[in-house]
Formats: structure tokens, C-alpha cells, sequence
């Protein structure tokens, strides 16, 4: 009896120790995306200088995004088609890219009220919901996605059921497959588009 | 007569269009050895669509904007809520319908209670009271209805004006434009087909009107804004069908 009461403390030890730094990351998650939609919210509320919203984006999607991943998947099957000279002159312009188009996008939230509502776990992810609050509209639905724990990283934002990371894909794949498969095409019209030099 | 022989010849059509959506089924091969491109995006007439895609950019920039920044200026912001709640209220009935016919009950009841309490208190839609109250506005329609019941899309298709669809969606806005009792009222005061055509028109500007900013910052911002669009377009439909909010502005201007 003792044995198994024993037994039953032991077990009770370990699913709470297991338990216990899951709710820790869940509470994590939700305070990361609560921090950060706030501070991206502000900066694209009106009044802030198109220059100071580019950099603090820059730094955003820098540090709290993963870009490499993002890239990669954004790429889709012709990540593997690409040189390797390729996959990095792509990867630092579609950082760039990301920046200016986003921080343009996303203008007509700025200022408005943000509130994270939920978070749950997706394999290795977590999800965490969000919703933007809108006056004289329904409120948008924000959800991000997150792996790794401590220092988590952003690989796709729906924005009213709408993956970001799918957007782009299927943008740059429709550029590469309109010049017959090349993604040296598509890094020139980056580069156009941003005006960088070659 | 005439109004009463429109909606035969057009559920003739539906008929037609659902048994072509139905037909376009993928894993049926050999039908479906088209270009890569046709494949990732299920855009088979791509060339047309990119032509028409342009011409609605043209009138979307010479026309729908310059109507809906009038709008903007002229019509106080109060009055734009109005017909805004208004034009919701006004799909109640068709919302309702659809609920039903995709066994959300759930919903349907958040759609009754909304056209019961906004028709009454509301005064015949204008304001929506049933917001404050909690409950929240979800669109629905046929084309919805077809996807739960399985049909599927059928190829990406843009529409004239209308802007981005798919045979689905289209045979659904026909069935719901001739199931909306909406239309029928309006067609005792004039022909029907001009009740419908100034629901539509009223219906785009207020849309338009919301997303100005939105679509320019796509426009000006995408390497591609077709294959932006078509992405957003679709990805925006799935969600709804999925019954996820998806309150991103539309892609399509008028629909």
C-alpha cells in the first residue's frame, strides 16, 4: 500500500515537473507576443517617421523572427535549385523586403488597441492568438507562430486566417516561374524593387 | 414575366456551373497535366486572368477609388457606419440560410438573433446593437455552403469588375442573389435586376471605401500584385469556409 502510494508521489513529482515549465512557456509565449505586437503596433502608429518604422521593423524581424526558416520555406522548391551565393544575397534582400513591405501593410493597424486571447501548442510551436481591436470594424485575428523556448522565434503570422509566409511564397514562386525558373530573376527584381545596387 | 423567367433561365445555369465545379476535381490524371504554374496556383487561364486582373486595375483606379474617396469626404462618418449595418443587416436573411444549410446551428442562431435585434432596435439595420450586445457578425453564402458540402472550386477565375473567384462562388453569389428576399422587396419598387445591380454598386463603394489604404500599400509594395492578390484572394476564402473570422479587407473590390 505504502509502496504504491509511494509509487503514485513519484509519478505525481514527474508529471509536475513536466507540466510545470509547459504552463511556464505558455505564460512565456503569450507575455513574448503580447511585448512585441505592442511595440509594433506603436511603431506604426501615425505620426511616426516612415525612417524610424523601417528600423525599428529591421530590428524586429532581426531579432525576434526566424528569418533563415522563413526564407527558406518562402523559397519553397527552388531553395534547392539556388546557389549557394543565391540563398544568401536572397536571404538579406527578402529581409529588407520584409521590412518595407510590412511596416507599409500593416499601417492601418497602428495605434489600435492589441490584447493576446489564447495560446496552445502545434508539435513543436506554439501558437498564440491575438486580436487587433478596431473601432468601427470586427476585430482582426492575429496568430503567431513560435519555436524554441527562451528566446523564441516567429516563423508565420495569419493575419485573419491568412499565413504572411504562404503569401510571400506564392508570390516570389509565381516571379521565378514567369522567368522560366531562375531565381537570379527574382533576386533582380528584389533588387530593383529596393533599389540596392547589384 | 420577364423578372419571373430570369431566375429559371440562371438556376439553369447554376445547375450547369455546379456540375462543371464538380467536375474539376484534382487526382483525376491526365486531365491535370497542365504547366507548373497551373498546378501550384490552379490558374489554368492565367493569361486571360492577368488581361482582366489589369482592367479592373484601370477601373478600380479610375472609377471605384475616386467614388469611394468621395464617399469618404462627402458622407459624414456616422451615415457611413449606417449603411455599413445597414448593408450587413440587409444579408441577415441569406447569412441566416446558409448557417442552416451548413448545419451551423450555432451560428444561425447568432444570425437570427442579430436580424431580430438590429431589425427592431437597430431601426431596419442602421445601427448594430447587436455588436454591443456581444453578438459578433460572421459573414456566410452559397459559395461556403458548396465547399462544406464538398463541391470544389473549380480553376481561379477573374471576374470583370467583380475581381477574383472561382465556378463555385460564382454559381453561389447567382443562387444567393436569387434566394435574398432582400431583392425581392426592392423588386415591387423597381425592375429587379436594377435592385440588384444598385445593391451591388452601393455595396462595393462601402467596401472600397474601407480598404483604400490597404490594397495601394499592396499594390505599391508587391513584385507581383496578381499573384498577391490570387494568393490573399484564396487563402481569405479558405478561412471563411474553415468558419475562421476572417475580416482582412477584400482583395476583390466589389464583391
Amino acid at each position: 500500500m505504502i509502496r504504491i502510494g509511494a509509487a503514485l508521489g513519484a509519478l505525481l513529482v514527474i508529471v509536475l515537473a513536466l507540466a510545470a515549465p509547459r504552463e511556464a512557456d505558455a505564460q512565456d509565449a503569450r507575455a513574448f507576443v503580447a511585448t512585441l505586437g505592442q511595440e509594433a503596433i506603436q511603431v506604426l502608429g501615425p505620426g511616426v517617421p516612415v525612417a524610424q518604422r523601417q528600423a525599428r521593423f529591421r530590428e524586429l524581424f532581426r531579432d525576434d523572427f526566424d528569418l533563415a526558416g522563413i526564407g527558406q520555406f518562402v523559397l519553397g522548391r527552388y531553395w534547392r535549385v539556388a546557389t549557394p551565393q543565391e540563398q544568401q544575397d536572397f536571404l538579406g534582400l527578402f529581409q529588407e523586403y520584409l521590412v518595407r513591405a510590412y511596416s507599409a501593410r500593416l499601417g492601418e493597424y497602428g495605434g489600435e488597441p492589441f490584447r493576446v486571447t489564447g495560446v496552445r501548442p502545434n508539435g513543436d510551436e506554439s501558437i498564440v492568438n491575438s486580436e487587433i481591436i478596431r473601432p468601427n470594424s470586427s476585430p482582426i485575428a492575429v496568430d503567431w507562430y513560435l519555436i524554441g523556448r527562451g528566446p523564441y522565434k516567429i516563423t508565420d503570422v495569419y493575419v485573419g486566417g491568412v499565413s504572411m509566409k504562404v503569401t510571400q511564397r506564392d508570390e516570389f514562386a509565381s516571379v521565378i516561374q514567369r522567368n522560366g525558373g531562375r531565381v537570379e530573376a527574382l533576386i533582380t527584381q528584389l533588387r530593383q524593387k529596393l533599389g540596392v545596387a547589384g | 414575366m420577364r423578372v419571373r423567367r430570369l431566375p429559371l433561365i440562371l438556376s439553369g445555369l447554376v445547375a450547369a456551373g455546379l456540375a462543371v465545379s464538380g467536375c474539376v476535381a484534382p487526382g483525376t490524371p491526365g486531365a491535370a497535366q497542365t504547366a507548373a504554374a497551373a498546378d501550384d496556383f490552379n490558374d489554368p487561364y492565367e493569361d486571360t486572368n492577368r488581361g482582366i486582373f489589369n482592367f479592373n486595375q484601370a477601373v478600380d483606379e479610375d472609377v471605384l477609388v475616386p467614388v469611394a474617396k468621395t464617399y469618404r469626404t462627402v458622407v459624414p462618418p456616422p451615415m457611413q457606419q449606417s449603411l455599413h449595418d445597414f448593408l450587413q443587416n440587409l444579408d441577415g436573411p441569406i447569412i441566416f440560410a446558409n448557417d442552416l444549410l451548413q448545419g451551423e446551428v450555432g451560428l444561425a442562431g447568432n444570425t437570427l438573433a442579430r436580424l431580430l435585434v438590429n431589425t427592431t432596435i437597430g431601426v431596419g439595420g442602421m445601427f448594430d446593437v447587436a455588436k454591443l450586445m456581444g453578438i459578433p457578425y460572421h459573414t456566410n453564402d452559397l459559395g461556403i455552403t458548396f465547399a462544406v458540402w464538398g463541391f470544389r472550386a473549380g480553376p481561379y477565375v477573374v471576374v470583370p469588375v467583380l475581381g477574383p473567384s472561382n465556378p463555385r462562388d460564382l454559381v453561389g453569389q447567382v443562387g444567393d442573389g436569387f434566394g435574398d428576399p432582400g431583392n425581392y422587396v426592392a423588386s415591387t419598387l423597381h425592375h429587379y435586376l436594377w435592385a440588384v445591380v444598385a445593391r451591388t454598386a452601393v455595396a462595393g463603394i462601402d467596401e472600397r471605401s474601407r480598404n483604400i489604404e490597404t490594397l495601394a500599400d499592396i499594390e505599391r509594395t508587391a513584385l507581383d500584385n496578381y499573384a498577391t492578390i490570387r494568393s490573399l484572394s484564396r487563402q481569405r476564402r479558405e478561412a471563411q469556409i474553415r468558419h475562421e473570422q476572417s475580416n482582412l479587407p477584400n482583395p476583390a473590390p466589389v464583391q
